[in-house]
């Protein structure tokens, strides 16, 4: 499975980007960059990436980096995806 | 083809009045459809899909009312003030309206039409209603806890940033226990609302299903295997005696996007999922002439 595609395809899906997500990589900055990201947005990407992933994120497992590329949140799910 | 009437009105109720919105079919209803919704801002991003499958199915026949519940959208009271008793008694009070509005006791099926924290309600819905019900899921929450998980969630993500989202949680969580509210994004969360959640599921057991319908669909981002989730509950409800059919569809998960999205592969698998269980349920009524183009995915 390649994990980057599949985030990219939530982000895009979540954010309601139209494409342009897709296009994403690793060095793609997320929080601060993209005006869709607020809080409730960053709830919907975490449930959305446990459902498509089959993981569980853990309530201290989200922090200020997590969301800063794509490439940090990559990282995270295949953290979850070793476990 | 006209798109047949809808009504919205209020209903007077225990705490004061609640939100109807009810789709009726062209002539009797082949069957009755009593949506549950939602809940909170899921509820409020899903309005549009709602209306579009609530038209859609009843322009093939059924009958559809959807009720805001006590504390929630454009009913009476606030989310604070509301409990999960007050939610059953809405829903028991929606289903007889309807079968009063189509003076129709048994043979037309009543659907409960439930949608992500929806299903939560079904549960107690199935067992507590007069007759019986088929039930036809949409994305279905099956554990409560996951509701408040998200709720919690929300409320922490403001704080993620800082690195003290777990520490809000926790306090939140602290704080429920120690018997006051919390508040999450304009909604009270009382701990008696959030306890009823932590223990609400969807599950078979106890509930017969005597031949009974149960539809599962699901949207993904390319539609392809319905989850593992579902894979895994299906067996259950079949071994308890439901028929069951089971699809994901290519859409959104609309009740999250940050911009109101449609699904329309759901609206039409919706559809067809109904008719074909009208049909394996023996319907009698002959069906209504379908639009041009309804009905012609597979």
């Amino acid at each position: 499975m390649d994990v980057l595609t599949n985030v990219n395809r939530v982000l895009d899906e979540v954010l309601s980007l139209g494409g342009r997500g897709l296009a994403f990589d690793h060095g793609t900055p997320l929080l601060g960059a993209i005006p869709e990201l607020d809080s409730m947005a960053v709830v919907s990407l975490i449930t959305t990436l446990e459902e498509r992933f089959g993981i569980g994120i853990g309530d201290d497992e989200v922090d200020g980096q997590t969301f800063a590329t794509v490439g940090t949140l990559v990282a995270l799910v295949e953290s979850k995806l070793a476990d | 083809m006209h798109a047949p009437p809808f009504e919205v009105f209020f209903v007077p109720a225990h705490g004061g009045q609640r939100l109807y919105i009810h789709h009726a079919p062209a002539g009797s209803p082949r069957g009755l459809v009593l949506h549950l919704p939602a809940f909170a801002e899921e509820m409020n991003k899903s309005r549009r899909m709602v209306a579009q499958t609530s038209r859609a199915l009843a322009a093939v026949g059924f009958a559809v009312l959807q009720v805001d519940l006590f504390g929630c959208g454009d009913s009476a009271g606030d989310l604070g003030d509301a409990s999960w008793a007050d939610w059953t008694e809405d829903i028991g009070s929606a289903a007889a309206w309807l079968r009063t509005r189509h003076n129709s006791d048994a043979p037309v099926p009543l659907w409960l039409w439930a949608h992500r924290a929806g299903a939560l309600l079904a549960g107690d819905a199935l067992t507590q209603l007069a007759g019986p019900a088929n039930l036809l899921l949409w994305q279905p929450l099956l554990q409560g806890r996951s509701v408040v998980q998200q709720m919690l969630r929300l409320k922490a993500a403001a704080h993620w940033q800082q690195g003290d989202g777990k520490a809000v949680i926790d306090r939140a969580r602290a704080d429920l226990a120690a018997g006051a509210a919390v508040e999450v994004a304009g909604y009270l969360l009382t701990p008696a609302l959030v306890n009823a959640f932590e223990q609400a599921a969807l599950k078979p057991s106890g509930i017969a299903g005597d031949g009974r319908q149960l539809v599962w669909l699901e949207t993904s981002g390319d539609g392809g295997e319905i989850s593992p989730a579902a894979q895994a509950q299906l067996p259950r409800w079949q071994q308890a005696g439901w028929r069951t059919d089971a699809r994901a569809v290519a859409g959104p998960g609309f009740w999250q996007t940050v911009e109101i999205e449609d699904a329309p592969a759901l609206v039409a698998a919706t559809v067809q999922a109904m008719e074909r269980a009208a049909v394996d349920a023996g319907d009698a009524q002959p069906a209504p002439v379908a639009a041009a183009g309804a009905g012609a995915l597979s």
